[in-house]
């Protein structure tokens, strides 16, 4: 790669960097200045003084000592969590330290073997996730890479139209609700399947087995995803490539007589490459978060769920942070694998 | 593109023909509920335990009895009218029947009896409910007096007037008691009264077949209510006897009785505005950034282009549950944070468009003759986008209204405002996919797929008109 390649995916690199800081600033500001961050550490604080009152009581019997005792605790708790400075002043403090990968404590979270780092509990979540959510992007893209490019090649058959059909029913399918249907008749009414969890109570011995016991928990799950996005996956890719194919260089090539393989190969994929690229590498991105609807319907604790448990029961500040910096620098990598990808594959793409 | 041949287009394919008319199904029924429902249905009735309490519990919908199901019909027996009356002394005694016919193998799921205004000078009334049976048992249900005059209080004593006195007949231990006294010495059994508790309407309406155990029992009966009367005065508004069914009306019902078709029929209205709401703003924003980016270009196109581009990619379901738990679960927030982020595809789509239009011949044509830049917009350049921007609008319909049934179903929803989303999450939440209540949440799913599909369809006819290349013979 040239000089005069690599100077504009530098350019391009900072300016990807500073929409980190940017989503970095926003969540401090809303967190901040909605005063969600002083609720939840102050929420904190007072969880941990009652307990603190309730074991002292039976201890001390002079009520105003245990006052005493418990409003030196208090402000020793509140300089520990940073609540006798202002947010303005906190939260940044804590944002430099993500930036340089330290994600902090989590306080009521915790990964399976106890630890409390919220790195810890991302690197456990992250794989259950991509083995449901990536796993069902990686089998819809290829049958929609296939089925779609097929197609292309066939517009206006019945096969075509009755794509384009069920791709528009399956963008109106919720998938979650998709899910909910697959439980009522596989895991009701057939009883083949279990209807959600990740594991079978009791847990069966040895990894293979556990493996094993885990990929029939998420069969249901990877089953549901790609049903529901199928349609339209291939609606896509067929689109993409059939908006090539009908273009003019095309029919200049069969003009010239040149085989429909090559034809195929060289001038409709090639040129319709990118785009399809583009959507696939954003979505393998995307994966990585988690679907929230979909771990919900099937309780599988991947990062959707954790997304969502921090908000919906003890509220964890530190998690919030965390997550929100791995999905923005997760979604800004793949950014910047495109641009660099782009100068391959697009030959029109040379940076000037 | 005129508006007209847009409209001939749409109805000319089988998905503009099918798509127009569930929109008129759809907009017709939304209009008979607004009609019909009162406006605060959510709180005064989908959210008052009150008002379903004489339904039944998380039973399927009524059609499943063509299904070959062995129901038994919900019934409600009312009457305000004494079948009979006996002067006794000053005052009098009404006797109400209330006849119902009981042909099913299955056992109601339970019987209550209630009552409306009482009005009384002098002493309460005394009442007494009773089950005859076709065999010839009777089984009294119920024996109470209305309550007597308070310290104080002035003749004529009203009672019930606000709230009907209502009993619960089949959770009474003494009706247990009675059903297993008057089945013992009716049929020699040796019954207590905790064996009929278990089960007390299979011992009601069953009498003990050839092998000894309890077996329905078909026929006709009769809840006998006989009202006291102490003076003439006295009145007695109503009485209601109701034999819960195992069935219910045309969607069932959930696990609190509240009848499904009721809350379902109230969500449609509200899903259909606020899909319609949400994306006809997010469309005007869409259109307007994108027309002023396209346009005026320069520095504004690059700062709106930036902003589309960070928009565009936010993953749109944290943030709405990020901001839902920071301000608080009310629609118009939710709304707000679905058009503040949703404007981009429209913006970018149109751009691209003014920017193939601004040199049009059109548009250089109408710039010579002095046209200024907002009547080259509105004139000149809007009209050509039109068709387009509205399939996006129709496009973006079920995108809201997806969204909003996905918040709710996490528990998310506003709770002064029954949706499908939120009534799945009910039926979710409390297990009805795992008790196999299939009725409460393949209901409100079908609606939600119904309505989007609708939309989707309808721009799917509109799509060829607008972007002629997907023109298809």
């Amino acid at each position: 790669m040239s000089s005069s390649l690599l100077r504009p995916i530098l350019v391009r690199a900072a300016s990807l960097g500073a929409v980190l800081i940017i989503v970095l600033v926003l969540l401090v500001l809303t967190l901040g200045a909605t005063g969600y961050s002083d609720n939840i550490l102050q929420a904190q604080v007072g969880e941990e003084l009652r307990g603190m009152r309730t074991s002292l009581s039976e201890t001390v019997k002079d009520p105003d000592a245990v006052e005493e005792i418990i409003a030196a605790r208090r402000a020793e708790l509140e300089a520990s969590y940073g609540l006798d400075r202002a947010w303005y002043e906190r939260l940044p403090a804590v944002v430099a330290q993500v930036l340089v990968f330290d994600l902090g404590e989590a306080r009521s979270i915790r990964a399976a073997d106890g630890s409390n780092s919220v790195a810890d509990i991302i690197l456990e979540r992250l794989p259950r996730t991509v083995m449901l959510l990536t796993t069902s992007l990686l089998i819809t893209a290829f049958i929609g890479l296939t089925v779609g490019v097929w197609l292309s090649t066939r517009p206006g058959s019945r096969a075509d139209r009755v794509v384009s059909y069920v791709a528009a029913i399956t963008n109106g399918l919720p998938a979650w609700w998709a899910g909910i249907l697959l439980i009522l008749v596989f895991s009701f009414w057939l009883r083949i399947l279990p209807s959600g969890g990740m594991y079978s109570t009791p847990p069966p011995e040895g990894p293979v087995a556990s493996f094993l016991d885990l990929a029939r928990h998420a069969l249901l799950p990877i089953l549901t995803l790609v049903l529901v996005s199928i349609g339209p996956s291939i609606y896509v890719i067929r689109t993409m490539t059939l908006n090539v194919a009908l273009s003019d260089h095309v029919t200049v090539a069969r003009a010239k007589g040149l085989p429909e393989g090559l034809i195929r190969r060289r001038h409709i994929l090639r040129v319709a490459a990118p785009p399809i690229v583009t959507g696939l590498i954003l979505g393998l991105a995307a994966t990585l978060g988690g679907s929230i609807l979909i771990e919900t319907v099937f309780a599988w604790e991947g990062m959707g769920q954790l997304y969502f448990k921090t908000f919906s029961g003890q509220p964890d500040e530190s998690i919030i942070i965390g997550l929100t910096f791995m999905f923005t620098l997760i979604y800004v990598a793949a950014r910047l694998l495109l641009e660099v990808l782009y100068v391959f594959l697009d030959p029109r793409v040379r940076y000037q | 593109m005129k508006r007209r041949s847009l409209w001939r287009a749409v109805l000319a394919s089988t998905a503009g023909k099918v798509g127009v008319t569930l929109m008129l199904v759809l907009l017709g029924t939304s209009l008979l509920v607004l009609l019909t429902f009162p406006l605060d249905f959510g709180p005064a009735r989908w959210s008052n335990p009150a008002v379903w309490a004489d339904y039944p519990k998380a039973v399927p919908p009524a059609w499943t009895a063509l299904l070959g199901a062995d129901v038994v019909e919900h019934q409600v027996l009312e009457s305000s009218e004494p079948s009979e009356t006996t002067e006794r002394g000053e005052g009098r005694v009404e006797v109400y029947d209330l006849d119902f016919d009981h042909a099913a193998d299955a056992a109601p799921t339970f019987l209550s009896f209630s009552l409306g205004p009482v009005t009384f000078i002098e002493r309460p009334p005394a009442l007494s409910v009773t089950l005859l049976r076709p065999d010839g048992m009777s089984v009294p249900l119920l024996r109470t007096t209305i309550r007597g005059p308070r310290p104080a209080e002035e003749p004529p004593y009203l009672r019930h007037d606000q709230t009907p006195l209502r009993v619960l007949l089949t959770s009474e231990s003494e009706v247990a008691q009675a059903t297993a006294d008057a089945l013992n010495e009716a049929y020699d059994l040796d019954l207590t009264a905790s064996d009929v508790a278990a089960d007390p309407t299979a011992a009601l309406f069953g009498a003990p077949g050839p092998d000894g155990t309890l077996a329905p029992l078909h026929g006709q009966y009769t809840a006998q209510v006989r009202v006291a009367l102490a003076s003439p005065e006295d009145s007695i508004d109503w009485v209601r006897f109701v034999v819960g069914g195992t069935v219910f009306g045309l969607l069932g019902t959930d696990a609190s009785g509240r009848d499904l078709a009721q809350g379902l029929a109230f969500g449609l209205p509200v899903a259909l505005l606020i899909g319609i709401a949400a994306a006809t703003v997010s469309t005007v924003i869409g259109t307007s950034l994108g027309m002023l980016s396209g346009y005026r270009g320069g520095r504004v196109d690059l700062l709106i282009q930036r902003a589309a581009d960070v928009v565009n990619n936010v993953p749109l379901l944290p943030l709405l549950i990020f901001f839902v738990f920071v301000f608080g679960a009310q629609l118009w927030l939710i709304l707000l944070l679905l058009v503040a982020f949703s404007w981009p595809g429209l913006t970018i789509l149109v751009r691209s468009m003014v920017l193939g239009l601004s040199g049009s011949q059109e548009v250089e044509a109408a710039r010579a003759m002095g046209a200024s830049g907002r009547q080259i917009l509105v004139r000149h350049i809007f009209p050509h986008t039109a068709p387009y921007v509205f399939t996006q609008l129709i496009f973006f319909v079920p995108a809201v209204i997806l969204a909003e049934a996905g918040l709710s179903f996490l528990g998310l929803g506003d709770p002064s405002l029954p949706t499908w989303g939120q009534i799945l999450e009910d039926g979710f939440r409390t297990g009805a996919v795992f008790l196999g209540y299939w009725w409460w949440v393949v209901s409100p799913g079908l609606l939600i797929v119904l309505t989007a599909m609708t939309f989707m369809l309808l721009a799917l006819a509109m799509e060829p008109v607008v972007n002629p290349r997907l023109r298809r013979d």
